[in-house]
């Protein structure tokens, strides 16, 4: 039995390897690190509001070095409304009075309070640090996780429909039907090509992007959530693949879940905006899964584990049901 | 144009393309009729707190910037401070005072608001009697919902790539491009054919989506519908052109997906980022960054930039259609030498 699974093994990896489905997956990671080291972590940052000061009679001696000094009143109202999210200070009359953009009232309250403590000196305080993660670390580690959750699901997703299309026209699938080999091999090849390949893609985008000795800590957690989510999307891809006529139906359904599954949850995930109907989402813990495992979390309780061992069970069951029903069907 | 009818016909039975050509307004429809969704929250400070050691008035002055969270023991407190989805600032008492704490990672603002919070902790009272002139801009808010719409509208519109360029590639898997090859029917006859098919999915459900969920005067309906059609005669040129360079379905599928992904991430991206200078007219020549300022510009009741990114739009048109000419020029070339 171990013999005809590597050979099921080798013939599943040749035909991934000349349907350049592995140069894809390299461009990718490619492109995802060139991203995430010169894009991402360099511009996605959110400065401290500025904060302008008219004050012509020099009343205020003791403004912070973050105040800036306008020289007139029409130079504070322009500067302000180039930088909406900035605030103005008035002090031509004496005391100062605020001129700022409405954003949102309580932003608003925190601005003209903040614009106002700047004209005394502060002293230094800095808030108490209780992470490990730096800003870049973190956006590094944010970023990583975003982009393998959306790789997983193409790589998982439409590489098993490349390869199984190919033999579904080729007839291979009918062929396997009075192959003497257990049927269930056929399904558990394809899929531990696709964990494997996602596993090395999983390591080496982690260990690129966040450095080893950061990278080494959080691997064992983010490969066993890599597992999760390489099954679920193998299998579900398998299954869409029994159940759809051509690769062209394949594509739009890839396309829904890839948009619009998918965004809801990066939405909850990343953003203070929780959705309530969210935790009904699948994909969404198996994301959260994923992003506790980069920023060493414990969050993930055995509930989830034993959901997802159960999905998977499921979803096995009724990929191997389509499949014996397709089989049946070309025989 | 008869033979219009199998294309349509072959989407029509296809179940996934009308899935995919109902979905964006399917998603429209839920955000204008179910409320949308709630971003008031991105906008605000979260503030963690210990049960019952703050005083009422702090807690108090603490929503007067944001939502305040209580939590049971600092353990809970500390974790939700490094959840690493919510800029939390945990704030504890101190001598009379506050003090803050933050997980380290946030960015600048945030690291600024939680180092000056003691301060302004301090000086509350003082701070209330400033008189505080508010000017009025349109609500960031709904700019930020818009963003969804326009997103969607943008999928909905450059769908049509999908249409055609997946009808040509699958005619060519089927041998069905030989046929059309010595059917009596001109090369142009076929292009315009292809790109109608594109054209139609795209414009169809864009116009639909947009239906479900803007209510705009009449005037900017009709703006509305120039931008669509604009986009979605370069979204048809851009499947013509996949379908040209691609040999099977898995390599039109990877291109449709770049092109998905860019069309999408870059206006999204210079957007969020407030991109100005040579990098907002290189994001031009992405067509749909044009397309996406249009939108926002007329969600936003603004016709200031609609013009510009008309005009932009009409270039791209016509760039795509010379770059198409050009391609099939060559492949024709390529392929008349190759069976020399």
């Amino acid at each position: 039995m171990l013999g005809n699974f590597c050979s099921l093994f080798k013939k599943d990896f040749q035909m991934m390897m000349s349907g350049r489905f592995f140069l894809v997956a390299f461009g990718s990671l490619i492109i995802y690190t060139v991203f995430i080291n010169f894009g991402y972590t360099r511009y996605m940052n959110a400065e401290p509001y500025n904060v302008y000061l008219y004050d012509p009679l020099g009343t205020q001696q003791e403004v912070s070095e973050r105040i800036c000094p306008v020289t007139s009143l029409e130079e504070l109202n322009a500067v302000v409304l180039s930088d909406t999210n900035g605030v103005g200070i008035d002090a031509s009359s004496g005391t100062p009075s605020i001129v700022l953009y409405f954003g949102s009232e309580k932003a608003d309250n925190h601005r003209t309070d903040y614009a106002l403590s700047l004209l005394h000196q502060e002293n230094e305080y800095h808030a108490w640090i209780a992470g490990t993660n730096t800003l870049e670390l973190k956006q590094r580690k944010e970023m990583c996780c975003e982009l393998l959750f959306v790789e997983l699901i193409a790589v998982g997703f439409l590489g098993i429909a490349s390869v199984l299309f190919k033999e579904k026209q080729m007839g291979v699938i009918r062929v396997h039907a009075v192959l003497p080999l257990k049927k269930n091999l056929f399904i558990v090849s394809k899929i531990a090509v696709f964990l494997l390949s996602d596993l090395i893609f999983t390591a080496l985008m982690t260990v690129w992007n966040i450095g080893f000795p950061d990278a080494a800590v959080i691997l064992p957690a983010v490969l066993t959530q890599t597992v999760i989510l390489s099954l679920i999307m193998a299998l579900t891809g398998f299954g869409c693949t029994m159940l759809l006529k051509d690769f062209r139906q394949f594509s739009l359904a890839y396309l829904v879940i890839a948009i619009f599954a998918a965004a809801p949850v990066f939405l909850s995930a990343n953003t203070s905006v929780k959705l309530e109907w969210i935790n009904w989402h699948p994909f969404y813990h198996v994301y959260m899964g994923l992003k506790n495992a980069y920023f060493g979390m414990p969050g993930t309780g055995s509930v989830y584990y034993i959901c997802s061992v159960c999905g998977i069970v499921i979803l096995f069951l009724g990929v191997q049901t389509a499949f014996r029903r397709e089989m049946g069907k070309e025989g | 144009m008869r033979g219009l009818l199998y294309p349509f016909k072959s989407v029509w039975k296809d179940k996934f393309c009308i899935m995919s050509f109902l979905l964006p307004i399917v998603v429209a429809f839920a955000l204008r009729f179910v409320g949308g969704i709630d971003l008031s929250s991105v906008a605000q400070f979260h503030f963690g707190v210990l049960e019952d050691e703050l005083s009422a008035q702090t807690i108090s002055w603490l929503g007067r910037y944001g939502s305040v969270t209580a939590y049971e023991t600092e353990d809970e407190l500390i974790a939700a401070i490094n959840e690493p989805s919510s800029y939390m600032i945990g704030v504890t008492a101190n001598d009379g005072g506050i003090q803050t704490m933050i997980s380290g990672d946030e960015l600048d603002l945030f690291r600024q608001t939680a180092d000056t919070l003691p301060a302004l902790y301090m000086g509350r009272e003082s701070a209330e009697q400033v008189r505080v002139t508010v000017l009025e801009r349109p609500d960031l808010m709904d700019g930020f919902q818009n963003i969804f719409i326009a997103i969607i509208l943008i999928a909905a519109m450059f769908m049509g790539c999908t249409f055609n360029a997946m009808n040509i590639i699958s005619e060519k898997e089927n041998g069905v491009d030989l046929v059309n090859q010595i059917l009596p029917m001109t090369q142009g006859g076929y292009v315009v054919q292809k790109m109608i098919v594109g054209f139609a999915g795209g414009c169809l459900s864009a116009i639909l989506t947009a239906c479900c969920y803007f209510r705009l005067p009449m005037e900017r309906v009709l703006l509305m519908i120039v931008l669509i059609m604009l986009s979605a005669f370069i979204a048809a040129l851009i499947g013509l052109l996949i379908g040209k360079f691609s040999e099977s379905l898995m390599v039109g599928v990877v291109f449709i997906k770049i092109v998905m992904i860019v069309f999408m991430a870059v206006p999204l991206v210079s957007y969020l980022l407030g991109a100005g200078g040579v990098v907002s007219v290189l994001c031009y020549l992405v067509p749909s960054s044009a397309a996406f300022e249009g939108i926002m510009d007329l969600a936003d009741n603004g016709r200031a930039m609609i013009g510009k990114d008309m005009v932009i739009l009409v270039v791209h048109c016509i760039a795509w259609f010379l770059l198409y000419l050009l391609a099939a020029n060559r492949i024709n070339d390529i392929k008349a030498q190759t069976s020399k």
